[in-house]
């Protein structure tokens, strides 16, 4: 997917690698909070090196903005690093999305059929109520809620979005290379995978 | 680095109570003062201090307890120590209240990016979250509030914790750190290791890219290509000169460029006021000749400066008549946050200002025209006052204040009124001789501030000046001055009122005095002063006796305090209005201004209610 659209409304994803230390999520959300920036969406987990979480941010804004709220969490000292995915141009997003929607024997392959189109899972199944996992773009979420809406939806969550760059521009590659110059020890590139 | 990095320490893999470590690497970072209130929470450390400096071997100095009336007292002594010398102020207070107490000096340290570390107990790790009794959320109330905050959950991480902090607190662009420690961990038995910090991967990477940050000859080439286009360049200097001790790079650059400077609230002190090229404060209560030479100039090079709201007001219209405008700052997160620049150096002042002087070694350009423009501005727009009047103006006090103590005494202030006047009038000289709390604008700040200052500097004269109302807010710290027998003068200019807003009441409220009269208060300060162990304790009302009685009060040997009951209609000239750019700047009666004043011209009320 592409955020290009949402450049123009200043909709952009932050990846920021963090130490995995106890209270970095409430500085990083407190910050936010205190500087009137706008967050659409935070999530957090650890990452292959379980000293480091990666954390995406979406927050509305204007590039200024932008530009702030990067330097701003450049400057909280559990911060590692952070890169505005959407200035890259060049990298993937996913958001998970459980949804309980209520079904009887009449509507249930209908329902079901919606969920094929989007290519949702049925992940539980009760007399009434079919309750589906739809992995994708936080749009592709949106329009497949478009369609359950007139059948009732019971419950929803949403994991908020998760990303990272395509091929070897990663945050995490780049870090190595970084605190690997640090010690000025050589540097193989990766090859570009195809 | 501590120095316990660098040689084996004599107590390493000796085991003992976290509360012990904790004053060892105190006393290694070369901690000589700990400002603080005891409490339940916190007792172990105490203990531990009265054991350091009761033990015959202990390895390091004593290290001197100072008890203010108030935790937030303890927070700005250790800011007063910390700004007046630079190194980091430490202050120990227990937990719930001792640590809410503490906020408001956190924040204003945070502010005014100044070094302290802040211990505080906490109810012990199996009580947390159970609104234990003097229980608060501290690591989340402060981590709002300072450069960084710890909590010690694990006793093995104690030692490198406390070293952290003081790593942290001095380094780049500095801060408060603050220590939450549980009471079970300050029990714990530790193994002494000696050395060691916590790793912080991203800070420890932008630190030594600042600290390898350089100006490159092509970017010095642009700079000084702009400083040979422009015919009336102006160095803006903020505090950012005074944390690097940069003063004298400043003042070589000026001279070798000549190139005159304007200085912030915080840049006090980075040139010698007495200074040709020196323009003193600009911005909201700037003088009138130094908002000229911004309105006039053409380059602006900012130095450790962040175009804050009393500054740039009116972002559009500051410096309008600038070509180029330069930016030198150690924070990134400041370059381009208020007003976009045409070049930027993210580097410490010092650094930065040297190479700038390597680079121009060859650059040559003659500035007369401009340098003679700003001494006209100099001569003929020069702060004033009503020097015919009966009553004591604030400024004259000031004025014979600078004169006794040749511009040299450490001058601390509270906020309002007075700390402008002490700003304008008293004619400094050094850096770090002229403590206030500019971004938070915290009253209270300035008795205590000045304990902590004398604390740090014995020999030196330490004045506070204060406010009426702000020297209620700390009052208690009166009897801290004479207890310890710090030799501080507290010099308060009393005009029965919260004066500063009294002048924005009479210029935006009509003259409704809403809460800021205080002719009717009972307080004798006099009375108050000698009850807290003055010896010298004085009133002036009478103008003729104003010199005769300031030299005495300065050349007394302890602790003195003096009210001067002055003039409650003076006010604060010139004015440049909250949101206004520096042509609407207001001069007063006396100061002349340049454009002719338009009579009865009054401030558009419907533009305020919004500014601040």
């Amino acid at each position: 997917m592409t955020y290009q659209d949402d450049k123009k409304e200043g909709l952009h994803v932050l990846s920021a690698l963090v130490e995995n230390e106890f209270g970095v999520l409430a500085r990083i959300a407190g910050l936010f909070a205190a500087r009137g920036f706008n967050i659409e969406s935070l999530t957090v987990g650890p990452t292959h090196d379980h000293t480091i979480s990666r954390m995406t941010i979406l927050v509305k804004g204007s590039s200024t903005v932008i530009e702030q709220v990067k330097k701003q969490l450049n400057k909280l000292i559990e911060v590692i690093t952070v890169q505005d995915l959407t200035e890259t141009g060049n990298f993937i997003t996913r958001e998970l999305m459980l949804c309980k929607v209520n079904c009887n024997p009449k509507n249930r392959v209908e329902i079901m059929k919606i969920g094929e189109l989007f290519r949702a899972k049925a992940i539980d199944f009760t007399p009434g109520s079919l309750t589906f996992e739809l992995v994708g773009s936080a749009e592709k979420a949106d329009n497949f809620l478009i369609f359950l809406h007139p059948y009732g939806i019971a419950e929803l969550a949403r994991s908020g979005v998760v990303g990272m760059n395509r091929g070897s521009g990663g945050l995490q590659s780049q870090l190595q290379k970084k605190l690997a110059s640090r010690v000025e020890e050589p540097t193989r590139e990766e090859p570009e995978p195809v | 680095m501590s120095v316990a990095n660098v040689v084996d320490h004599p107590l390493t893999g000796q085991s003992m109570p976290g509360a012990e470590a904790i004053i060892q690497v105190l006393a290694d970072e070369g901690v000589d003062t700990i400002f603080g209130y005891s409490g339940g929470a916190i007792l172990p450390t105490y203990d531990a201090i009265f054991r350091y400096n009761a033990n015959e071997t202990r390895h390091g100095e004593p290290i001197r307890l100072i008890v203010p009336a108030n935790e937030q007292g303890a927070g700005f002594m250790a800011a007063g120590y910390a700004r007046s010398t630079g190194k980091v102020g430490v202050f120990l207070v227990t937990s719930g209240p001792g640590a809410t107490n503490c906020v408001t000096p956190i924040r204003d340290c945070a502010a005014d990016s100044v070094p302290v570390v802040l211990l505080c107990g906490q109810v012990p790790r199996a009580a947390m979250g159970t609104d234990a009794f003097q229980e608060a959320p501290v690591f989340n109330i402060m981590s709002a509030c300072a450069k960084h905050t710890f909590l010690v959950k694990d006793p093995e991480k104690l030692e490198e914790t406390v070293r952290s902090a003081f790593d942290i607190a001095r380094s780049g662009r500095p801060g408060p750190v603050v220590i939450d420690l549980p009471k079970d961990v300050q029990n714990t038995m530790v193994e002494f290791k000696g050395s060691g910090i916590l790793h912080f991967r991203g800070y420890e990477r932008r630190l030594e890219n600042l600290n390898q940050s350089r100006i490159s000859e092509k970017r010095a080439q642009q700079f000084f290509q702009m400083l040979s286009l422009s015919e009336r360049p102006l160095l803006y200097v903020g505090g950012g000169v005074i944390n690097s001790n940069a003063a004298e790079e400043l003042r070589e650059f000026a001279h070798r460029f000549n190139v005159p400077a304007v200085t912030t609230v915080h840049g006090i002190g980075s040139m010698d006021v007495n200074d040709d090229l020196c323009l003193h404060m600009l911005g909201m209560h700037g003088t009138a000749y130094a908002n000229y030479a911004v309105d006039d100039c053409d380059f602006l090079i900012a130095v450790g400066s962040r175009f804050d709201d009393r500054v740039a007001g009116k972002v559009k219209e500051f410096a309008p008549n600038a070509r180029f405008i330069a930016h030198i700052d150690i924070d990134a997160a400041e370059i381009g946050k208020v007003k976009a620049v045409n070049w930027s150096h993210v580097g410490d002042a010092k650094t930065s200002l040297r190479s700038l002087i390597e680079f121009g070694r060859s650059f040559e350009k003659d500035f007369t025209p401009w340098l003679e423009h700003v001494r006209m501005l100099r001569q003929e727009y020069p702060l004033t006052y009503d020097k015919e009047s009966n009553l004591i103006q604030p400024y004259e006090a000031l004025e014979i204040l600078s004169e006794l103590t040749n511009g040299e005494a450490i001058v601390v202030t509270g906020v309002g009124q007075h700390q402008m006047w002490a700003a304008q009038y008293y004619k400094y000289r050094n850096p770090r001789t002229w403590l206030t709390s500019g971004s938070m604008g915290t009253m209270g700040f300035g008795l205590p501030a000045a304990i902590g200052a004398q604390a740090a500097n014995p020999g030196k004269l330490v004045v506070d000046v204060d406010g009426d109302g702000s020297l209620r807010m700390n009052l208690g710290e009166m009897e801290t001055a004479t207890t310890y027998n710090l030799p501080v003068k507290i010099l308060l200019l009393n005009n029965q009122g919260d004066g500063m807003v009294r002048q924005w009441q009479k210029l935006y409220f009509g003259h409704r005095f809403s809460g800021s009269d205080k002719t009717l208060h009972m307080k004798d300060f006099v009375k108050a002063a000698e009850a807290d162990g003055y010896q010298f304790s004085k009133r002036v009302f009478d103008r003729g006796k104003l010199r005769d009685t300031l030299k005495e009060f300065l050349t007394f040997e302890g602790p003195a305090f003096l009210e001067v009951m002055i003039d409650p209609e003076a006010g604060v000239y010139p004015m440049v209005g909250p949101g206004q750019s520096y042509k609407e700047m207001v001069t007063g009666d006396f100061i002349k201004s340049r454009p002719a004043p338009k009579d009865g011209e009054k401030v558009d009320m419907t533009t305020i209610p919004d500014l601040f």
